[in-house]
């Protein structure tokens, strides 16, 4: 009864085709944005990064240094699979579990007044409004992209 | 002599060359492949560690090899009061006459007093001989000096400089401030070698 309740509940969510064009456009502009991003990070030596994620003052110096040296190969990664619709459930997780950390970074950064570079598409950004309404809508599209994928998987493997 | 004169050109950040610009704010060779400006406050403690600890080292191996330009910009911060303003200006006026590295280390080595007494002109006398005084006096009073140090504020802005220290690299027309100074510089000099290989 409880499945079949969850099951009429995200019916529209991705059975309607307006709707399935919707998360295929969000996905597609979320996996562009990833790409984009690990770009930016990459064009520039791994130590400016790497400045701006211990600018944050959350990470020791040895891990932002990994940090800046890991983390735009595996944006790039997450883009790509988003862009080309493989593993989804696993890449819209990993995208969503990386905005929900970056956005809650900047949350706090911008709570404590730190006028510090957002980091999100190399240098020269500040934390403002501005990148936070940014980042806040990548992770609410982010989130519906998440869920669209989890549960037309569960939908596939319903019984009929 | 000549070993104090290489002493002190290592020793202090902003020796006054006079060089294209005139100005006695920059150091080393126009075409070196990296340019980089120091945005920084006479009043700003985190300056002067940086003028004391980094900068030296940092000429003698980027600036004196030929590997970065150096040209140093004033940034007086509005937290600090008008103190930084004033320093500054003395400090662009003491440029005019090649005399902005002697002004500079003064002020930055008797920071904590004048910052408290106010008395930036006497710390800035102190280092000039009376014939320079009266220039250096005559200067400041020169809206052109004013205007210098609103001319560098207005640049840094543009940036966008956040705070001082700020050190912005200008490498292949592309410009990057950097403001990240709790290790010591050393990822600083970590990125101007990947910049200049």
């Amino acid at each position: 009864m409880k499945a079949n309740c969850f099951a009429v509940t995200w019916m529209p969510f991705s059975s309607s085709k307006p709707v399935k064009i919707a998360m295929l456009v969000i996905r597609v502009a979320l996996g562009a944005i990833f790409v984009y991003a690990a770009y930016t990070k990459l064009a520039e030596p791994w130590q400016l990064f790497a400045a701006g994620i211990a600018s944050y003052e959350v990470l020791p110096m040895w891990a932002a240094e990994a940090l800046a040296r890991s983390l735009p190969w595996f944006e790039l990664l997450i883009g790509v699979l988003l862009i080309v619709g493989r593993w989804l459930r696993v890449s819209t997780l990993a995208m969503s579990g990386l905005l929900l950390v970056f956005f809650g970074l900047m949350v706090r950064a911008h709570i404590k007044g730190m006028t510090i570079d957002c980091g999100c598409f190399g240098p020269g950004e500040t934390i403002s409004w501005k990148t936070l309404l940014r980042d806040g809508s990548m992770l609410a599209g982010s989130l519906v992209v998440t869920v669209a994928a989890f549960v037309s998987r569960s939908k596939r493997t319903e019984p009929a | 002599m000549k070993i104090s004169a290489v002493a002190l050109a290592v020793v202090l950040p902003c020796l006054a060359v006079t060089g294209a610009s005139g100005q006695g704010k920059v150091l080393g060779n126009p075409a070196a492949p990296l340019l980089i400006e120091m945005y920084s406050d006479f009043q700003c403690p985190h300056c002067k560690h940086l003028h004391e600890t980094f900068l030296p080292g940092f000429i003698k191996d980027y600036v004196d090899t030929g590997k970065a330009y150096f040209v140093c910009r004033e940034f007086p911060l509005a937290s600090f009061g008008p103190r930084s303003r004033e320093a500054a200006a003395y400090a662009t006026a003491a440029a005019r006459i090649g005399k902005f590295q002697q002004v500079a280390h003064a002020l930055f080595q008797n920071q904590a007093s004048w910052a408290q007494t106010g008395k930036i002109w006497e710390t800035v006398a102190g280092v000039l001989t009376p014939a320079e005084q009266a220039k250096v006096q005559a200067l400041f009073k020169d809206p052109a000096i004013a205007a210098e140090v609103q001319h560098d504020v207005d640049a840094g802005l543009k940036i966008p400089v956040r705070s001082t220290p700020t050190l912005v690299v200008t490498h292949q027309l592309q410009q990057r401030p950097w403001d990240y100074w709790e290790d010591e510089g050393k990822l600083f000099r970590g990125y101007l070698d990947a910049l200049l290989k």
